[in-house]
């Protein structure tokens, strides 16, 4: 299997959350985590455009990279997962991380931070699939039940896509070859008046 | 919806207007950015607002908030001027055309940019954009209908897509959105106060049609009502029903109103709230059903107050009918938790109670699809009766077999329907009406032509000149044994008509004769039992534009308007605007739903909503020394005042002040946040937009006008 990606289609973004309350409904993430959120930019003025982000799961992820306890590690099909047992809760990984991801739901300014928790693609942590203490800790395991993660499969407007790198690009790949191509196709009034 | 969802997909442009699909229809929006990707539609925003669906919108169009009818009769005016109208579709389908014309000729483009402030060159585009991209869904909500001009202003919308030839095709149609999964079928049940179900009115007729429907003597349900005249008249609306309890207002009935059950009914989207409030407190007894504690649960101060936990949609089941008129099988999830009842339990014990279950229950014995069976049998207006609960179920389990674009079946045991049998579905062999009143297939197939029903001949007022209301030689459904327009069918079996005969036998006779039940007609540009024959614009009640109150002003004042007078002329003040000089109007938010009683009890939507606030432009705030996030107060004409938290934003103009309607637990500054029973206060409470919205009704419908009223704002 090819690894896994995220792609989200700012064509397409609406700004609806519903990505954010999937995750948090569906995993049971406490209030103040957020694994995903959507940022708008030019909120009310022309131009105006969101985009959902989580952890994007990176090829050569540096949260891994500077993990000083070796909590961090990527699956074969590029899941990047966190052992919230390892987990000291230092924080270097958010420094890392290039879409401020990881998340720590006891911070405060002095106190210590806890586990770190983050967007696991839906695939659940390093316990048994399926078992009691994964989904306490991690929450669902999509993945292994056969199914995309629970925030792109409620996107409204199908603008989230995850799942197979290869079949997110052929997605997205025909949505781009289709744009213009119906009754008002581009260039079609201009050469072949009606 | 004339069209489906689906069927926008198939639109060359889309406008909406009064419409802020992102955040009140997101799943719509699947189809609407479908359409604009696939076939380059432009997607053009009139709003007083620059929404979400602005973001996402080719063409956008500030318009002031209760202009929408100018707007509309300037591009009519702009199609008509060029040439561009649809003549072919005028002359056989349409009736009063050259009437309507005479009266849209005002709406210059400079005039209407003098009442709309939307510049007469975007007129001109917007109307040519119109013109070369058909056919054009067009998209209302809300947003078009809470004016004093409600009701006009809609009309003026459906008149646009006439004049465009825009109706009865796929990508075109008016297509208004309905704001919940089952809003369609609350409304075809009968939920306002001038109809029974199925839109069959009061009259005595009516009573007999659904008398004979629930197998229950019409003298002995007579005999229950003081008089039969009282059994035919219209009833308070949900926008004043307060008026009879306060006895402030003369009303038209003989007691005030003692006792009211709200029945899933989030009551602080109601406007004037200070008012509904006090009525509450005056109630001898207010019982509520509902999954959480509403406002009014709380708001109500007096010991009067009965609260039934009714379950959720998950934990019941029965048949619901969307936007499109798709009538699908809603199924229980889980056993009802805690103490709750479902609807339908909590409404027969309550019947049972009140002493009349044997003769309203004859033919409910499997709940709920007897209860699918009786309304079906019974609302033959729409076309209900086809859609048995198995032929819905058999949809719902067949679902992968319909095609997303077109909504038909392609093989399976479905093959050829429609998805949900869309209303009208005449028989029980019917595939559904996909798109309403489309005559390129014919009626068995899902085809339809415009309703006969206010005669054959008309003679209008304005003009003098009678014009035949049918439609012209040679239109017709394929197969019509009538090549061209007819009247609606009646005595086929004696003194009944295609609407009360309950063997539809007049049905099915006419579709066998390959025509439609109800006539061949045309589409009226004029009304004749309305106040506006062809509707005008008219300046909002209270307008920031007194300017204009002499040459559009509102109506005469409309005494028992639903058992209680109804002020107009003597509410537009021309002064008002200069104690209360900004526009007021009130929107949804994604987030929240309605009165918000279930999603601010819900953690992660209270997270991302949390608090009230008023959507203000920077360089007005601070003009007014009011900070971003600072609290601001917004007070109404009528003495109410609410404080808020200000959100700079440029999507509001530096006239207009927004609120979202979401919000409730505090009144005024007041909270009531303990007032819940224990453990059922939501996450957030906020403070109720409607406090400030202002007094103003439509002058048909009485819907409240909570679009454009005026209001005053400090730092607080």
């Amino acid at each position: 299997m090819a690894r896994v990606k995220f792609l989200c289609d700012v064509d397409r973004c609406i700004d609806c959350s519903g990505c954010v309350v999937a995750c948090k409904e569906g995993n049971h993430v406490p209030v103040g985590v957020n694994r995903r959120r959507v940022i708008t930019l030019d909120q009310g003025k022309p131009g105006e455009k969101s985009i959902s982000v989580s952890c994007m799961h990176c090829a050569d992820a540096p949260c891994i990279a500077v993990c000083p306890v070796d909590a961090i590690y990527q699956r074969a099909d590029g899941i990047v997962l966190v052992n919230k047992k390892t987990c000291i809760g230092c924080g270097y990984c958010f420094m890392a991380c290039p879409f401020g991801a990881p998340q720590f739901p006891k911070g405060n300014v002095f106190g210590a931070r806890g586990a770190m928790d983050k967007c696991t693609f839906c695939a659940g942590g390093p316990e048994e699939d399926f078992s009691a203490e994964e989904k306490h800790l991690y929450g669902q395991n999509r993945i292994a039940e056969g199914k995309v993660p629970l925030c792109a499969g409620m996107c409204a407007t199908k603008a989230l896509l995850a799942g197979d790198a290869d079949i997110v690009a052929d997605v997205y790949r025909e949505r781009v070859f289709q744009r213009g191509s119906g009754v008002n196709a581009w260039g079609w009034s201009k050469a072949y008046k009606e | 919806m004339t069209n489906s969802l689906n069927d926008i997909r198939h639109a060359k442009s889309m406008i909406f207007i009064g419409s802020n699909a992102p955040e009140a229809h997101p799943i719509s929006m699947q189809h609407i950015l479908y359409a604009k990707e696939k076939n380059n539609a432009p997607i053009i925003v009139v709003d007083p607002r620059r929404t979400k669906l602005a973001a996402k919108g080719t063409d956008y169009v500030r318009i002031r908030p209760g202009t929408d009818a100018a707007f509309m009769l300037g591009l009519i005016n702009a199609i008509v001027t060029n040439g561009w109208e649809d003549k072919e579709f005028i002359r056989t389908r349409v009736s009063g055309y050259e009437e309507m014309v005479a009266v849209a000729k005002d709406y210059t483009p400079e005039e209407v940019e003098n009442i709309t402030g939307i510049p007469a060159s975007e007129t001109l585009r917007i109307a040519e954009l119109l013109a070369n991209n058909r056919p054009t869904s067009l998209t209302w909500c809300m947003g078009g209908t809470q004016h004093h001009i409600g009701s006009s202003i809609t009309r003026t919308f459906c008149i646009l897509q006439l004049v465009l030839g825009n109706m009865g095709k796929s990508g075109g149609g008016t297509n208004i959105f309905r704001g919940h999964d089952n809003v369609q079928g609350a409304t075809d049940m009968g939920i306002l106060a001038d109809t029974l179900p199925a839109y069959y009115g009061l009259a005595e007729g009516s009573w007999k049609h659904w008398c004979k429907v629930w197998d229950v003597d019409y003298e002995w349900i007579a005999g229950r009502f003081k008089s039969k005249e009282d059994m035919s008249k219209p009833g308070f609306t949900l926008a004043r029903w307060y008026e009879g309890v306060l006895g402030e207002e003369k009303i038209y009935q003989d007691t005030p109103i003692k006792a009211l059950v709200q029945w899933g009914c989030g009551s602080n989207s109601n406007s004037q709230y200070t008012r509904v409030k006090r009525a509450y407190d005056k109630l001898d007894l207010l019982v509520i059903v509902d999954p959480f504690p509403t406002m009014a649960a709380v708001a109500c101060e007096t010991d009067n107050v009965y609260l039934l936990p009714s379950a959720s949609q998950y934990e019941t089941s029965g048949s619901v009918s969307s936007t499109s008129r798709q009538i699908q099988w809603r199924n229980k999830v889980v056993d009802p938790v805690h103490n709750c009842k479902d609807d339908y339990q909590i409404m027969e014990l309550l019947v049972k109670k009140l002493g009349f279950a044997e003769p309203f229950y004859k033919n409910i014995k499997q709940l709920p699809e007897d209860i699918t069976r009786e309304l079906g049998k019974g609302s033959l207006t729409i076309g209900y009766n086809g859609q048995t609960p198995e032929r819905i179920k058999l949809h719902m389990e067949n679902w992968h077999t319909f095609d997303v674009d077109t909504l038909q079946a392609i093989g399976g045991p479905c093959d050829g329907e429609y998805y949900g049998l869309p209303w009208p579905c005449w028989t029980e062999e019917h595939p559904g009406t996909p798109i309403l009143y489309d005559v390129s297939k014919s009626v068995a197939k899902g085809g339809l032509p415009f309703r006969n029903r206010f005669g054959d001949e008309m003679k209008y007022e304005a003009s003098g000149r009678v014009e035949n209301q049918l439609a012209a030689k040679g239109v017709c459904n394929p197969g019509s044994e009538v090549e061209g327009g007819y009247s609606e069918f009646k005595d086929v079996v004696p003194g009944t008509n295609w609407k009360t005969d309950l063997s539809q036998k007049t049905i099915k006779d006419a579709i066998a004769r390959g025509m439609a039940p109800f006539g061949n007609a045309r589409a009226r540009c004029v009304v004749w039992n309305f106040p506006d024959q062809v509707p005008i614009h008219r300046e909002p009640l209270h307008t920031p534009r007194p300017d204009l109150i002499a040459k559009y002003p509102t109506f005469k004042d409309k005494p028992d308007h639903f058992r209680v007078d109804t002020r107009f002329e003597s509410e537009q003040k021309p002064d008002l605007v200069k104690e209360f000089p900004y526009v007021i109007t009130t929107g949804r938010m994604v987030e929240h739903m309605g009165a918000g009683a279930e999603t601010r009890s819900n953690q992660y939507l209270a997270e991302l909503q949390p608090e009230m606030y008023a959507e203000i432009n920077p360089r007005l705030a601070n003009d007014l020394g009011i900070r971003d996030g600072s609290m601001m107060t917004v007070e109404s004409p009528e003495g109410a005042k609410i404080t808020v938290k200000a959100f700079h934003t440029e999507r509001v103009d530096e006239k207009t002040i927004f609120l979202p309607y979401h919000f409730a637990g505090i009144l005024q500054g007041k909270s009531y946040a303990d007032k819940y029973p224990e453990g059922t206060a939501p996450y957030v409470v906020g403070e109720v937009g409607n406090a400030v919205t202002n007094y103003g009704y439509d002058i048909i419908t009485q819907i409240q006008a909570t679009k454009d009223g005026l209001c005053k704002i400090a730092k607080a």
